[in-house]
């Protein structure tokens, strides 16, 4: 079959969703292995030491089989794998909901924070990399690369915090945490409300990203502008502006493209943390729960959505290479 | 030219930030404006994942509380004590095995409808089928006789279901679906659902129709939050309440004040009263665990532990003032016993070794035909209590000749090695169902038995009423011959009581006598209908 010059692209869509399946039943038994192996007991995490005390035989039987703790592994992983690939994820054990309507909601929230976060970082880690390259050694390098370097160190809830005693503690300008205020009925709630709650954590998981994103392109920068052909341009008495345009975007792009959409796993994991500090209802906080109480459906299901989630984006950074620059997509990167 | 740039980026930038300023937070956010709201921070823990259902567990469970959405035939009164909600009067027949409530008529869930015997039965007869925290498998099935009668039928006699009854709230039957009353309850209570933002918060609205004592408290939000969020959300202002611990008590926030509530929150040491090789009861798939410890086994080391322990210090170093000493897992409970009280000296706990035949070896430790009184004690280490009251108890028992290595570790690997290894527990509730799990055979962490206590455990329970069994749990504990006293067979030492603290809007008048169960929760809200502003 020849498609013209986009028969690689296409192979390679086929074998990435070939490789996708496999990658989604390999994590989905990586993750029931964990949950199965793991010392934590559902039964006692859900009832707790006192409740445990205090439980009739009967009653403990009863959520022992509810929890699944006497059906052999292989048995429960099957019964899940078989309604998984009819649609069914399954109900969660403590939500006692379907496991899709709680993902839903949870991912919802996780996907406004997380796409706010991605695109400011990406944005501004990209101009602020292109910045310092360009101003190499200059003082607005040194104060970007200074930045960058001690965010980079810096861990994400920490971080969390000392925005939250910043902003919320003492100059009382944004709410502490939550994703709504506190004590208002929906229906009163403003879409400036909603933006309020999230600032903060929006910011946080933003900080981070930029870091890792003006380090890399100022690299790239520092080389492109080290190049014959810039010197040239130079030369030739083009301004700083036309040569970035012309000659330097189009080389610092690839590997921003690359990092940004890898970045996406950074950030998912990042919001685990930011979502704790700043109680907001996301995915991250579903895992965690879902984790420490047995519920295997659910971290599952969450599971295989970040793994989704995380390969889309790397198959949409390797698809832009080739629109950005043509030699891939006529060369052989696609095979 | 190019410092024009730079100046224009400053510009920019300061630009940015300050248009993030003008979004100043509403500070009527924090509810603080109405004088008949109140906003309050629990733990996230407290967030019922599967919602605000009866029959799914809602209010059950190690911290039980009031349902506050829906109506419990009984209640625990502030003492633990047994009232009435829905039930005017209850009879348990002479063989305890058929209770049959009498109910009030005039009772109407939130859409009009009123509330019956069949709704009790309803409900009851759903929430057995179900897993869940609610133990019902005492009970065998409810029916209603007529619109105010229902009658509960058990398997065997169990007087501590009322405590159950005052937790378990009854929903309406014709309006009862299980995917979806979790999230939009009806209830006869004296709250409604007005909101629930899941992982976030719940709003409740007082019901306008309710039969009792109308809420002064119209409206209450609760957050859910962690702890450092949750002080965080005190210093900015933004809820009224907010739950802490003893560590964060120490920087006190302007406007607050902080209030301690009594609890059943109570820590102890099993001792395993039988020697080691010993095994659990086989649970259903079979399973057991190595039981018994070579050292606790003897009663003179039992006893001298109970008397060498100084449980002010602990309150006083460990809890920083944030508790009071407890004897018993029920302090304060209408069936706890005066017997189980010791009095701290050191001195009586080395006569009571030394007339057991134990003799102090050259580093300080006694020993009895070669056995070292030297014992494991495990305890929770992610939890800062449990790891200072371990560490306590190591210093306190060594001066006495005892010696004790700490053993950090988790509740689950815990969970396992406590038959054979005293662990630093927590224990507590509203219900004097906690006597039987700590002292009847079979059932205890301490592998204790004793057929007296078991004696008179099955009479309390065969009890023809709840106020008839608690001289009968009292006898558990100690008749005048034998018991489980800290003189008699000690098979648990008990500590202290953990005081549960909040921080409290200065003009904030929060009622709460009743005293808490073990853990954080819904229990700082029972009362809230009688809360005020000053």
């Amino acid at each position: 079959m020849d498609v013209g010059p986009y028969s690689g692209i296409l192979k390679y869509i086929g074998k990435s969703i070939i490789k996708i399946i496999s990658l989604l039943i390999a994590v989905s038994i990586l993750s029931f292995i964990l949950v199965s192996v793991s010392p934590v007991d559902p039964v006692r995490a859900f009832i707790g030491e006192v409740g445990m005390a205090n439980m009739s035989a009967e009653n403990l039987a009863k959520l022992e089989a509810y929890f699944g703790v006497n059906t052999p592994p292989i048995e429960r992983y099957w019964n899940w794998f078989t309604d998984f690939i009819q649609g069914d994820m399954g109900t969660s054990l403590l939500y006692r909901q379907p496991v899709t309507s709680v993902i839903h909601v949870k991912f919802m929230n996780s996907m406004v924070l997380m796409t706010t976060a991605w695109i400011f970082s990406g944005f501004l880690g990209f101009i602020f990399g292109i910045v310092a390259g360009l101003y190499r050694d200059r003082w607005i390098d040194k104060v970007i690369k200074g930045y960058s370097l001690l965010i980079a160190s810096m861990p994400t809830f920490w971080l969390a915090l000392v925005l939250v005693m910043i902003f919320s503690v003492w100059l009382q300008l944004l709410p502490i945490g939550l994703s709504v205020p506190i004590g208002v009925n929906a229906a009163e709630v403003s879409i400036l409300d909603s933006i309020k709650h999230l600032i903060l954590p929006a910011l946080t998981l933003s900080v981070i990203g930029i870091a890792n994103i003006t380090l890399h392109t100022r690299e790239k920068m520092i080389d492109i502008m080290g190049e014959d052909y810039i010197l040239f341009a130079k030369a030739r008495g083009k301004s700083r502006i036309s040569i970035i345009r012309n000659h330097a975007l189009r080389n610092i792009m690839l590997p921003a493209i690359t990092l940004q959409f890898a970045s996406i796993s950074e950030i998912f994991g990042g919001s685990v943390l930011v979502e704790q500090v700043f109680s907001y209802p996301g995915l991250g906080k579903a895992a965690v729960s879902a984790g420490l109480g047995g519920d295997a459906p659910l971290l599952l299901g969450i599971a295989v959505i970040s793994a989704a989630l995380v390969f889309g984006g790397n198959l949409i950074a390797n698809l832009l290479y080739g629109i950005i620059d043509p030699r891939i997509r006529r060369g052989s990167a696609y095979e | 030219m190019k410092n024009k740039r730079i100046l224009a980026l400053c510009l920019i930038v300061t630009f940015l930030f300050t248009l993030v300023g003008c979004g100043k937070a509403d500070k009527t956010d924090a509810g603080t404006a109405a004088k008949d709201s109140v906003v309050i921070a629990m733990d996230a823990e407290s967030e019922p994942a599967a919602g605000f259902d009866p029959i799914m567990g809602w209010a059950a469970g190690e911290h039980t509380h009031d349902p506050l959405i829906q109506s419990t035939l009984l209640i625990t009164k502030d003492d633990i004590t047994i009232g009435y909600d829905l039930a005017k009067e209850y009879t348990i027949s002479p063989d305890g095995l058929t209770w049959t409530f009498k109910i009030r008529s005039d009772v109407k869930f939130t859409d009009g409808v009123p509330l019956t015997a069949k709704d009790v039965a309803f409900t009851y007869n759903n929430a057995m089928k179900q897993a869940t925290e609610t133990d019902l498998s005492m009970l065998k099935s409810v029916e209603a006789i007529d619109d105010t009668t229902a009658v509960f039928h058990f398997n065997t006699p169990y007087s501590a279901f009322a405590y159950t009854a005052a937790v378990v709230g009854i929903v309406p039957e014709h309006a009862y679906h299980a995917a979806t009353y979790g999230k939009n309850p009806i209830g006869s209570g004296r709250y409604i659902l007005k909101q629930w933002d899941k992982g976030q918060q719940v709003i409740l609205e007082a019901n306008p129709n309710y039969y009792g004592e109308k809420p002064k408290m119209k409206k209450v939000s609760i957050v859910f939050m962690s702890e450092d969020a949750s002080y965080a959300a005190a210093q900015g202002g933004q809820v009224d309440v907010a739950y802490t611990a003893p560590s964060y008590t120490v920087n006190p926030i302007k406007g607050y004040n902080i209030l301690a509530f009594n609890t059943e929150d109570i820590r102890g040491l099993n001792l395993p009263a039988v020697p080691a090789g010993n095994k659990t009861p086989a649970k259903r798939n079979g399973e057991t665990y190595p039981a018994g410890n070579n050292v606790t086994s003897h009663l003179a080391i039992r006893q001298a532990i109970a008397c060498a322990i100084d449980r002010e210090a602990i309150v006083k170093n460990v809890l920083n003032g944030y508790g009071s000493v407890a004897y018993s897992d029920s302090v304060n409970e209408p069936w706890e016993n005066e017997a189980m009280k010791v009095a701290y000296d050191p001195a009586k706990a080395k006569t009571i070794l030394e007339a057991d035949g134990w003799r102090l070896n050259a580093e300080g430790i006694y020993e009895k035909q070669g056995l070292k009184a030297e014992f494991d004690l495990l305890y929770i280490s992610s939890n800062s209590v449990r790891t200072g009251i371990a560490m306590a108890v190591k210093e306190m028992l060594k001066p006495v000749g005892i010696k004790v290595n700490p053993m950090g570790s988790s509740w689950d690997q815990i969970a396992t090695l406590c038959y054979a290894t005293p662990h630093v527990f927590g224990a507590g509730s509203h219900s004097p169902t906690g006597v039987r799990s700590h002292y009847y055979t079979g059932k205890n962490y301490a592998s204790y038995s004793n057929p007296t206590v078991d004696t008179y455990i099955d009479e309390a329970l065969a009890a023809t009423s709840v106020e008839a069994s608690y001289p009968l749990w009292k006898k558990a504990q100690w008749d005048g011959a034998a018991g489980v006293t800290p003189q008699a067979d000690s098979p648990w030492v008990w500590l202290v009581e953990i005081k549960h603290i909040y921080f409290v809007r200065e003009n904030l008048n929060v009622i709460d006598k009743k005293i808490h169960p073990h853990g954080y929760g819904w229990t700082i809200v029972n009362n809230v209908h009688q809360w005020s502003w000053k």
